[in-house]
């Protein structure tokens, strides 16, 4: 490949430098019949070290559209900035929000652009479909991906994705006779699910990584009821243009110890 | 290839491929070895280092505080050096780490600030862009493996707004209402945080000063690179000020009664 | 060559070297990236542009970060780990796969889609590094649609796997890990091509890739004719995945099972691992303690309500 050279030769082998950091922290996101959540909590920390509390790590890119990163935090808001660059230019060439599918191909090309020095972060992806279904990409370092219901990422990945499998796929679980296992949930059950994962991965996560602060970016498909969100405290609308998809913030404290 | 199945999808391993079918690239050498081929290294250590920066946000504005040590390893080499440098009206910058990078730093900063002043458009850099500009130069050069060997924090004072940020050597960055770089970041936080904590729009600068003082104390005591010569900044409204070179009273005789501290050695 | 002459040198592959890593943050921004073509990502020059680390040796250094297996401390886990399996027989090419992905020692997904559908007449396996499949085979993809119109017919099975094994082997010894199989359907009838990321490339009738592989095989050797019919077929299939997913501890979850015949592929369905352990195909299920139950001395039979 001509972009591809090597040294004929092998170099000096040890290096000290390490160019990546883990800034723990834990994202997730659920999707809806009509809505997708997506949170990730705002404490940023490096080893036993809390280096702050409040250092966003979900993202909204346009108002169907949220990106949440976790991994190294420099990458990860590096990646974020070259993300939402690509978007403008297609809205400049394009004149509309790149659909969200089309933003997940994006996001793995840019990522496996990486393949031999990846960007440490584990992305995901939350937002609505063209055809108006909520939906969840969740990606790897290098960029392989898939759509899901739901995903959990981060250091309480192991202590979270469990849950939701039990709790979003039913998984062993059996409905009762001459029932079966709803295909969604209702959003207000999907929050109260997001809020207790956050605050269990806080309470049993070993590492001082996952706390402080919690927030929950919901994604309204279009003409959707605003199905109960009026009534959750601390809600914020973030919605900026008006072809119909609506977006909202909502802040949590989570334990700081 | 390494056909063992458990080792699917993994990148290739020496230890398991014993035919060195793999990588081309990297047959052995065994021509003539060359003297000069360290020569292309590039920073991979600090050198010349200076140690903690602190930074909090009080009533009027940002204060920042550093000692005048540059330390050649455990060696106090330079101890006239200023680690606290202006950038135009608005900003200050405090550094840790390599003091070579850093005052590479401050002539780009420099220069940076020349050229935007010759642009004459009205705009000038405040706090936040020097911070952005300077985190993107901090993640470029992590990114071509040649960092600046750094931990910077960056206050300010613009448009009656504090702004607190750190970035270092990885490109990392973040902002709270009180930071500190280095060993600080262990010893000093914890008492800054404490002390600044719900009260970042009560605290005047008499308070400020005494509790960031009483933090470079409690790290001179402990930190064997730091020094007992210090500067302050205060980044308010009326513009930067970074006082003079001052000295702290510190008294050692308590050491004598303290075990493996002064002579007793059982 | 002395390295002082390299390190001015405007030519020759260290300058080249230099070039490419000097290219390290404007990689993906060139004007073919913005307007229509933004949404390609490093394929907006047309040939893929990659960043590499400026160290003398960017795969060991891709090693130090991502090889779980020589250190389970590495921080970037890659997802990989599988069983797939593909054959030709005299009703066209079977291909199964299980759905599982796991990153270290954690299942990272269990719902993964291994069959990469090129075209509707190609598929591709994946195992090994998932991006690295999902990356080139959907590349693979462009420049199978590409061949078609500028040669007015379809791409060969042959030709398309020979694309793929050209393009992986110009990045040998930099880290990419795929074993796949292009299965697919052209002039000369059924075909199935084995690609790996050493540039092995093998034509075949049988195949299995992946950690799981050495426990299909043991259920598709012997079950294996060319003269199976369809049913027969997709069913070996299955069960060669059923008994991956229950030994390798890598594999498992889901069986996905396609059929490629004269008219392109079909999706024949998904099928639970641990379902067909209990219920198998007619209600018996392939685990072997049911089909042992009630049939050993020493496991009675279960207790009949009186």
């Amino acid at each position: 490949m001509p972009d591809m050279v090597s040294l004929d030769r092998a170099g000096p082998q040890q290096r000290q430098f390490n160019p990546y950091s883990d800034n723990g922290g834990t994202i997730l996101a659920i999707a809806g019949a009509d809505f997708s959540v997506i949170a990730g909590d705002t404490r940023q920390s490096e080893g036993y070290n809390i280096q702050t509390r409040y250092a966003p790590k979900v993202f909204k890119l346009t108002d169907k559209a949220v990106l949440a990163v976790n991994g190294f935090a420099a990458d990860g808001n590096m990646f974020v900035k070259r993300v939402r660059q690509r978007l403008e230019w297609y809205r400049h060439a394009h004149a509309k929000d790149m659909p969200l599918r089309a933003i997940a191909r994006l996001i793995q090309t840019m990522l496996y652009g990486r393949r031999f020095f990846p960007y440490y972060v584990y992305n995901i992806l939350g937002g609505i479909e063209e055809d108006g279904s909520g939906a969840v990409y969740s990606f790897d370092p290098v960029g392989s991906y898939e759509r899901e219901s739901c995903r959990a990422a981060g250091a309480a990945q192991s202590l979270v994705q469990p849950f939701l499998d039990n709790q979003i796929y039913f998984k062993n679980q059996t409905a009762a006779p001459g029932t079966t296992h709803p295909k969604h949930l209702p959003l207000q059950e999907v929050l109260s699910l997001v809020i207790d994962s956050f605050t269990s991965a806080t309470e049993r996560h070993i590492e001082a990584s996952v706390g402080d602060g919690l927030e929950m970016y919901v994604v309204l498909a279009r003409g959707s009821q605003l199905q109960g969100l009026e009534n959750v405290p601390n809600v914020q609308e973030m919605t900026t243009t008006s072809d119909g998809e609506r977006i909202f913030i909502i802040r949590r404290e989570l334990k700081k110890d | 290839m390494d056909h063992f199945p458990t080792n699917w999808g993994r990148p290739r391993n020496d230890a398991f491929d014993a035919y060195g079918t793999y990588p081309i690239a990297q047959r052995p050498y065994n021509g003539p070895k060359d003297t000069f081929e360290t020569g292309v290294q590039r920073t991979q250590q600090p050198i010349v280092t200076g140690t903690s920066v602190l930074a909090l946000k009080y009533k009027d504005g940002i204060m920042m505080a550093a000692d005048n040590l540059a330390s050649y390893g455990s060696l106090a080499r330079f101890k006239d050096v200023e680690r606290l440098h202006s950038v135009g009206n608005n900003t200050v910058i405090g550094a840790g780490g390599d003091m070579s990078d850093f005052q590479y730093i401050q002539s780009i900063l420099d220069s940076l600030m020349i050229e935007e002043f010759t642009a004459q458009d009205g705009h000038s850099l405040g706090p936040s862009e020097i911070h952005e500009y300077l985190s993107q130069v901090m993640y470029s050069r992590r990114s071509k493996m040649d960092p600046l060997w750094n931990s910077l924090i960056v206050g300010g004072f613009k448009d009656g707004k504090r702004f607190l940020s750190y970035v270092d050597l990885l490109g990392t960055t973040y902002s709270s209402s009180t930071l500190a770089t280095g060993y600080g970041s262990y010893i000093a936080q914890p008492l800054l945080r404490k002390a600044v904590e719900g009260y970042e729009d009560v605290l005047t600068e008499e308070q400020a000063e005494k509790i960031i003082t009483e933090c470079l104390k409690v790290l001179f005591y402990r930190d064997a690179r730091s020094l007992n010569k210090y500067q302050i900044a205060t980044i308010t409204a009326k513009g930067v000020h970074i006082s003079e070179s001052r000295s702290m009273e510190t008294t050692w005789s308590f050491a004598e009664g303290i075990r493996g501290y002064g002579s007793q050695t059982q | 060559m002395n390295s002082f002459a390299d390190r001015f040198a405007i030519t020759g592959p260290i300058a080249e070297l230099r070039k490419a890593q000097a290219n390290v943050e404007d990689d993906e921004f060139s004007d073919a990236a913005w307007g229509s073509e933004a949404g390609f990502g490093s394929l907006a020059k047309g040939i893929p542009t990659f960043t590499v680390p400026n160290v003398p040796d960017p795969s060991s250094f891709l090693r130090l970060h991502t090889d779980d297996h020589a250190d389970p401390n590495c921080r970037i886990k890659i997802q990989h780990g599988t069983t797939t399996l593909a054959f030709r027989f005299q009703g066209g090419v079977i291909v199964a796969v299980d759905s599982r992905a796991t990153a270290g020692s954690y299942v990272a997904s269990g719902t993964v889609k291994k069959v990469i559908e090129i075209n509707p007449y190609l598929l591709g396996t994946m195992a090994g590094g998932a991006a690295d499949c999902q990356f080139w085979e959907t590349y693979l993809g462009m420049h199978c649609r590409l061949h078609e119109l500028r040669n007015r017919e379809r791409i060969s099975v042959s030709a398309a796997s020979k694309y793929l094994s050209n393009l992986v082997y110009s990045y040998k010894g930099m880290g990419l890990s795929m074993g796949t199989m292009i299965c697919g359907w052209d002039k000369t009838g059924p075909a199935v091509f084995y690609v790996d990321s050493d540039g092995t490339r093998l034509k075949g009738d049988l195949f299995s890739v992946g950690s799981g592989s050495t426990f299909a095989y043991g259920v598709l050797d012997q079950g294996y004719r060319w003269d199976l019919s369809d049913e027969e077929a997709q069913e070996l299939g299955r069960r060669s995945i059923y008994a991956a997913g229950h030994r390798d501890a890598f594999s498992g979850n889901t069986c996905n099972l396609y059929h490629v015949k004269e008219d392109g592929w079909r999706f024949i369905g998904n099928y639970d691992l641990s379902q067909m352990h209990y219920e198998g195909p007619s209600g018996t299920g392939y685990g072997y303690d049911i089909r042992v139950e009630g049939r050993s001395s020493a496991d009675a039979p279960p207790a009949t309500a009186a």
